[in-house]
């Protein structure tokens, strides 16, 4: 009896119930949809900021010229990428020139930001060369350069608009060669995973004394800052959106209660008590948000997963965004509290009436 | 006649009226405010990006290769080759002035400290750099280079003094030497004072920086700069900015001239300092679009949810309005009102509550913007002037659409059919 009379209601009231339905709804749609993305966006963010290179770097320290090379491998172990560089003074001809040494398999993620015509990649006797150093020696791309020590083909020309324009990009070994470095190298750049600079920087210290470790602080406090920014002005939007589309869900439930004055006057002349009354109220509202909240969060990640996939897709991250129970509990929780309340506060009108008066008329 | 029913209806039942303009307020609010937010994180982030220091940078057009490593020549540079000083103020009179947040000039040289050679950078650490149409902005090292640290004191060098007998030293530098704020160093023959040692992180942790004048006079170099950071706010690049300006026809390279990219701001300075080559850095420049694309992106998308549902929002509730009203709709229709006053009735109601409430979500979407932007960046958002109107017009035509389907089913059905099911 008292679920066909909640059934019933439904049924009659189709429409109004209808909006009532898509308004909460849309509220935990928007709820899933922002707090989704939110839990996921320090992650997102943090991996635009790869582009940006290395963050932390290892110099030699002292009077010592080189860095062992075994820097490369304790900062691997720490789940950093890292590469080793060199630097040597070459000749082409009458004039010198900047040889860098490159490991190019490792430097590649570090590298990203080279704008690069040709290979991004050269092997022994082959060589990138700076777009200023290129136009000043009238090279291009397949031509050879006299270099002292042994002629390379230029296989890239590279644009950095810094240092690396001017110089010449070779193979590691062969700088290593010249600069007469052995199982060392110049400096060694690292990137690691944005929140852990520090605790890598402290662990690179200690397990290479000899060395100087820094932090780039620009990139790495750009990082935080940012990303800490963009974090929090989704967070506060989410919350004011949230906050206002609640508002007006608590308005359609009171709603529901107050218009049916009429009804409910009926029911308390024909006998019913105000808790029973009150009980199949709340009910109706419980079956209506606990479909809202589901059909909502399903859509809601709908949109979070279009959003991930729209925004950050070419940044080679599968949008990985899944059933999140993390998210879903407190959507939930705050979509039923917000049913149950509303209809609550507007119950407490059911003492109120008097069937007499109500069924007069107003 | 008109006015007194609209009036009356709204003086009849006014809880129920302000309910719905309530909540058409609120779904303004929501509207404005992720309005606001959106067009403002964007300029902000940029700004924050600024932070990793010059992404332009001017040196001299030289004739020769410079080769140098860490700061050590290797080659001495050509005295010909350089900018003077008193052209630095140009680069603040190009197109995009404005965008220029900061300029560092600087000037190189070397010396030998403790039997190693050490290059010496002269700087401006912080100046107001007074541009050609009379305004005044922050330039120096600092000013381009907000996130280096110092331990010890920054040199204040507002008054160009070329006897100041002070130098920073960077960290690891002060490490090998063994230096800290108040030893002194002798550096090209003349005794200086430490104030302060610098944490960068990078290259500058290897040099000693004096004022620019005093490296001028130090090397005789009156009135030279060797190299100037130049800090830009640039809209990302696309793929009109990738195409050769040289190759372009009037009209795409006006378009090209007169958008903030960081080609065209080079080529500008470039205009006014013809002495001169500016590069992008890319590291800097190329990234700071690609984090801003995609901060720009997601609130784009936020944006668009969140209109979505506030529109959403007022349809519902104008639709209720309109549907609860389908008796006295009836009524009017048996008591022999025609359709058209009937819609013009209801359709005012509708207007005056959706602009209503309209209104007054404007005004406090603008608030709870700025109370965002106030928590997340500690500064006041500006809100455009025309916001506040679209938002109202907006609410308003939302309102009347959502009013609008219900209406017509009322008019459709007989009065008598809604009559026997109300009551």
């Amino acid at each position: 009896m008292f679920w066909r009379f909640v059934l019933g209601a439904v049924r009659f009231r189709r429409r109004r119930l209808l909006l009532a339905f898509s308004g909460l709804a849309v509220a935990a749609t928007l709820a899933t949809a922002l707090f989704s993305v939110y839990s996921d966006i320090d992650r997102k963010m943090r991996r635009e900021f790869r582009g940006y290179g290395a963050n932390l770097l290892v110099a030699p320290a002292g009077n010592l010229q080189s860095v062992p090379m075994r820097a490369v491998a304790e900062a691997e172990k720490l789940g950093a990428v890292a590469a080793p560089f060199v630097y040597a003074v070459g000749r082409i001809g009458e004039e010198r020139v900047v040889l860098a040494g490159i490991d190019f398999q490792r430097a590649a993620p570090l590298t990203s930001y080279w704008r690069v015509t040709g290979s991004r990649d050269a092997g022994p006797g082959e060589c990138l060369a700076g777009n200023v150093l290129a136009a000043h020696f009238h090279v291009g791309i397949g031509q050879t350069l006299p270099l002292a020590s042994g002629s390379c083909v230029v296989r890239g020309i590279v644009n950095t608009g810094s240092d690396e324009d001017s110089r010449l990009m070779v193979p590691f070994a062969r700088a290593q060669a010249e600069a007469g470095f052995q199982d060392s190298a110049s400096l060694v750049e690292v990137r690691a995973d944005g929140q852990r600079v520090d605790e890598i920087r402290a662990a690179l210290a200690r397990a290479l004394p000899e060395t100087d470790v820094r932090v780039l602080h620009a990139v790495a406090e750009t990082e935080a800052n940012v990303v800490l920014k963009v974090k929090a002005a989704v967070f506060s939007l989410a919350i004011v959106i949230f906050a206002i589309t609640t508002l007006c869900v608590t308005g359609n439930f009171s709603a529901l209660v107050i218009e049916r004055s009429k009804e409910i006057g009926v029911l308390k002349a024909i006998g019913a008590g105000e808790g029973k009354i009150a009980a199949l109220f709340l009910s109706e509202s419980l079956v209506l948000a606990l479909a809202s909240t589901i059909a909502g969060y399903a859509a809601g990640l709908a949109v979070a997963y279009g959003i991930g996939r729209k925004i950050f897709s070419d940044s080679g991250s599968v949008a990985a965004i899944g059933v999140d129970f993390a998210v879903f509990a407190p959507v939930m929780a705050v979509t039923l509290l917000v049913a149950v309340l509303a209809t609550l506060i507007a119950a407490s009108r059911i003492w109120q009436i008097e069937p007499a008066v109500i069924l007069r008329g107003e | 006649m008109f006015l007194r029913f609209v009036g009356q209806s709204i003086r009849r039942a006014p809880r129920r009226k302000a309910m719905a303009i309530g909540a058409v307020a609120l779904g303004s609010a929501v509207a404005t405010a992720m309005l606001g937010a959106m067009l403002d994180i964007g300029d902000r982030v940029n700004r924050e990006l600024r932070n990793l220091g010059a992404n332009l940078l001017v040196t001299p057009k030289s004739g020769s290769l410079p080769v140098d490593i860490g700061g050590i020549r290797y080659q001495p540079a050509a005295k010909d080759e350089f900018i003077p000083v008193a052209d630095i103020p140009r680069i603040k009179s190009i197109f995009w002035q404005l965008n220029i947040t900061a300029v560092s000039p600087s000037l190189h040289a070397q010396t030998k400290v403790q039997g190693r050679d050490v290059p010496v950078e002269g700087v401006w650490f912080r100046r107001d750099l007074r541009a050609p149409d009379g305004t005044d902005s922050a330039a120096g090292v600092r000013a381009v280079n907000t996130a280096w640290k110092v331990d010890g004191r920054w040199i204040d060098d507002r008054e160009a003094n070329e006897h100041t007998a002070e130098c920073m030293v960077g960290a690891a530098l002060a490490r090998r030497l063994a230096v800290r704020p108040g030893s002194t160093l002798d550096l090209f023959g003349e005794r200086f004072t430490v104030a302060g040692v610098l944490s960068t992180g990078g290259e500058e942790e290897d040099r000693i920086l004096v004022p620019l004048e005093v490296l001028e006079r130090l090397t005789g170099r009156a009135g030279q700069v060797d190299t100037i950071q130049v800090g830009a706010l640039t809209k990302p690049e696309d793929a009109f900015a990738r195409k050769d300006p040289s190759k372009m026809q009037q009209e795409e390279y006006d378009r090209w001239y007169c958008t903030p990219y960081i080609s065209s701001i080079a080529h500008q300075i470039e205009e006014v300092l013809p002495m001169a080559v500016a590069r992008p850095i890319r590291r800097v420049a190329d990234n700071e679009g690609q984090v801003l694309n995609k901060v720009r992106g997601l609130m784009l998308l936020i944006a668009l949810a969140a209109l979505a549902t506030a529109a959403l929002t007022v349809w519902s509730v104008m639709a209720t309005t309109v549907l609860e009203r389908r008796y006295e709709i009836a009524i009017m229709e048996a008591t022999g009102a025609g359709s058209a006053l009937i819609v013009a009735l209801l359709g005012a109601e509708v207007a005056i509550q959706g602009a209503l409430g309209g209104l007054i979500g404007a005004f406090a979407g603008v608030q709870l913007s700025d109370a965002v932007s106030q928590t997340v960046f500690g500064v006041h958002a500006e809100a455009p002037a025309a916001l506040v109107p679209l938002v109202v017009a907006v609410a308003t035509a939302v309102a009347l659409a959502g009013g609008a389907q219900p209406l017509r089913r009322a008019l459709a059905l007989e009065p008598a059919v809604i009559l026997r099911e109300g009551a």
